[in-house]
């Protein structure tokens, strides 16, 4: 092994470097052994009449492969060792060919996962995942460990992430909602997706089994139907707890993989209630959340990724807010007064006119939109990263522009859809202005400036273009650029007679 | 915007369409369809004509302004667009210059957040304006970092 960094225990609380369990390449090669097996044996099965020795060497095959496997395994977990640094970081070294030496922040830690596959569940191991924010693979994934050590080293993870000392133990859990599987099941039956999904799944039967018959069926059979989706979710989300503990949020799911998440206070970036349609007599909504680093456009397959952005699977409406207060604390939303967009707007957008709304407190911005599937969006002013007025030709032509608050990726789209323009500018600038003075208050954060508020957060936006909005047409020719480079009133961005003042102006206001 | 910007995007239209409508019209008129190139030639000279008014109408809507606490982008015809973006929540700043931008001496800034969908570009500077403009930003960002 080649293990020179941080071998030697030095102060600050560095660990020595540890292998995962050794039963770790044994229980890969078990994972891949039925795979291996349906995929070998069962074209076989269809193929037929070639006698029983074929499907003998196909056993061999499948063992050999197995054993490749598990000798890979076995290498790779020879060179897999993680450990705590002396500067308080998660290190993790792997790889046969291509080593890789890993260092995860944990200042910047976004979540903690302990996934149980079906077999490592069997016999009593986990896997442990580390998010830390960034944009890519910004993951680690631990595998595998006995699950009492897993357990173990996410609270140690989390106390050291949280600054505390690293032996302070596992946090105590308060369980807050138990989602009941009968609960879970009918509202994914009461979705437009499955509904869609189901009758998928029957033309395609009925197409296949039409032009191919029993081969065509045995096809969709093997291939898979679209309706196992929505029993793929069905199974993620079984028995779906959320608990509260001092280190965060805590949700724990699932069938036959359970994960357990833990995310840290503070890392919800964005919430979304969805309801769909037919939820709406049960009251009942769907939590989704946006968290940095939980991209769904994640390397690490889908299932961990959409587990990570779902808050709550289903709960009714009252439960959802008080499981949401957690993470954003003192939001109130039944305070907020929301405006609805203009009446017109039904022109623009014929289905959702009526659920078009927008509004905010001291603390959070809430948009609302969707009939059919009716999305509440709520960030906070001090999570929000920038803002945006969007409009598009068939809203400039009924005088309606867009306002968006742009989050870290993830699920969640915060958008004031149609607003008047002058609205939609007022609410970007006054949004803009509510987040730099959250952002001046966090205290979290290292908002290191000197001055205080600036002069030109009183500037609206209507004095930089007016309320024909965003640049038009018929400027005067450009004009050379001279002195200050950045003097906007020589970039010919805005109408005529209607330039926006120069940033000189605007300092000296 | 320096106008040299329009030249540029207007000679990148020319030697993208221009070559294509040729080789187009080429084809169809030796399948035989001498009356489908003309269309087709006919087409493409009115979509040239349009994406080159077009094409001036946009380089003249970009346009930003340095507030004190955030920067203001305005961009886009068809499609309008105003970006406001606090210098705290700069998570780098590009100053991109591509092989035609380059011969024109031009350079674009680009701002990135956390989030993938701000979508702060400000094309079609002359080079030693955008990157004092990068630092500017870089330095105001780092002044004011604020995390997530």
């Amino acid at each position: 092994m080649t293990l020179s960094p941080g071998a030697a225990p030095s102060a600050g609380g560095a660990t020595q470097p540890q292998h995962v369990h050794p039963l770790t390449p044994w229980v890969h090669a078990m994972q891949a052994a039925p795979v291996l097996l349906i995929a070998v044996v069962v074209p076989l099965g269809n193929a037929g009449e070639f006698g029983a020795w074929i499907i003998l060497v196909a056993l061999v095959a499948v063992l050999l492969l197995v054993a490749l496997i598990a000798g890979l395994a076995y290498l790779s977990w020879t060179r897999l060792t993680y450990w705590f640094d002396g500067q308080g970081d998660f290190r993790i070294d792997s790889g046969i060919v291509t080593r890789r030496e890993r260092r995860l922040q944990l200042s910047r830690l976004q979540g903690v996962d302990v996934v149980q596959p079906l077999f490592a569940r069997l016999v009593g191991m986990a896997a442990l995942t580390i998010e830390v924010a960034g944009a890519g693979d910004s993951r680690a994934s631990l595998q595998y460990l006995k699950y009492e050590q897993a357990q173990a080293l996410r609270s140690e993870v989390l106390a050291r992430a949280a600054g505390l000392t690293h032996d302070a133990g596992e946090a105590p859990e308060e369980p807050l909602v138990l989602v009941p599987p009968r609960d879970l099941a009918v509202s994914l039956l009461l979705r437009g997706t499955t509904v869609f999904l189901f009758l998928l799944t029957i033309a395609l039967v009925i197409l296949l089994s039409v032009t191919a018959g029993w081969a065509g069926l045995f096809m969709i059979l093997t291939a898979g139907v679209p309706i196992i989706i929505v029993f793929t979710e069905f199974t993620q989300f079984f028995n779906f707890t959320v608990a509260k503990s001092p280190d965060g949020l805590r949700t724990k799911a699932g069938l036959f993989q359970v994960t357990a998440q833990t995310i840290p206070p503070g890392r919800v970036q964005a919430v979304e209630f969805v309801q769909s349609w037919l939820w709406r007599r049960r009251g009942w909504v769907r939590v989704r959340i946006n968290v940095a680093g939980l991209s769904t456009t994640d390397d690490n397959g889908q299932n961990q990724s959409q587990m990570s952005t779902v808050l709550l699977p289903v709960a009714p409406y009252p439960v959802a807010r008080q499981i949401v207060n957690y993470v954003l604390p003192d939001m109130d939303l039944l305070d907020i007064e929301m405006k609805a967009a203009p009446p017109r707007v039904h022109r623009r957008a014929w289905i959702q006119f009526r659920n078009l709304s927008v509004g905010w407190n001291d603390r959070v911005f809430v948009t609302e939109r969707g009939k059919y599937v009716n999305r509440i969006a709520v960030v906070p002013h001090a999570r929000t990263q920038s803002v945006r007025v969007t409009q598009g030709p068939w809203e400039r032509s009924l005088g309606l522009a867009s306002m968006h608050v742009d989050s870290p990726p993830g699920p969640v789209t915060v958008v004031a859809l149609y607003r008047e323009v002058a609205e939609a500018q007022r609410l970007a600038q006054e949004q803009n202005d509510r987040a730099q003075a959250a952002l001046r208050a966090d205290p979290s954060t290292h908002w290191m400036t000197q001055t205080g508020a600036g002069d030109s957060d009183e500037q609206s936006v209507a004095d930089f273009a007016p309320p024909t909005g965003l640049p038009s047409e018929g400027p005067p020719p450009p004009v050379e650029q001279e002195g200050r480079p950045a003097a906007p009133s020589s970039n010919d961005g805005t109408p005529a007679g209607q330039s926006p003042p120069a940033p000189d102006d605007l300092r000296d206001s | 915007m320096s106008p040299k910007l329009t030249t540029a995007r207007r000679l990148v239209l020319s030697i993208t369409l221009l070559p294509l409508t040729v080789i187009g019209a080429v084809v169809l008129v030796v399948a035989g369809l001498p009356i489908w190139a003309l269309v087709a030639v006919v087409a493409a000279l009115v979509i040239f004509v349009w994406a080159w008014w077009l094409i001036g109408r946009r380089v003249r809507s970009f346009g930003y302004v340095e507030r004190q606490d955030d920067l203001l982008v305005t961009s886009g015809i068809l499609f309008r667009r105003l970006v406001i973006v606090p210098y705290g929540r700069m998570q780098l700043v590009d100053l991109v210059a591509g092989p035609i931008d380059r011969s024109f001496g031009l350079a674009s800034v680009q701002l990135h957040t956390a989030a993938a969908t701000t979508d702060a570009k400000i094309p079609g500077l002359p080079p030693d304006v955008a990157a004092g403009l990068r630092d500017r930003l870089a330095a105001q960002g780092e002044h004011r970092s604020a995390g997530l």
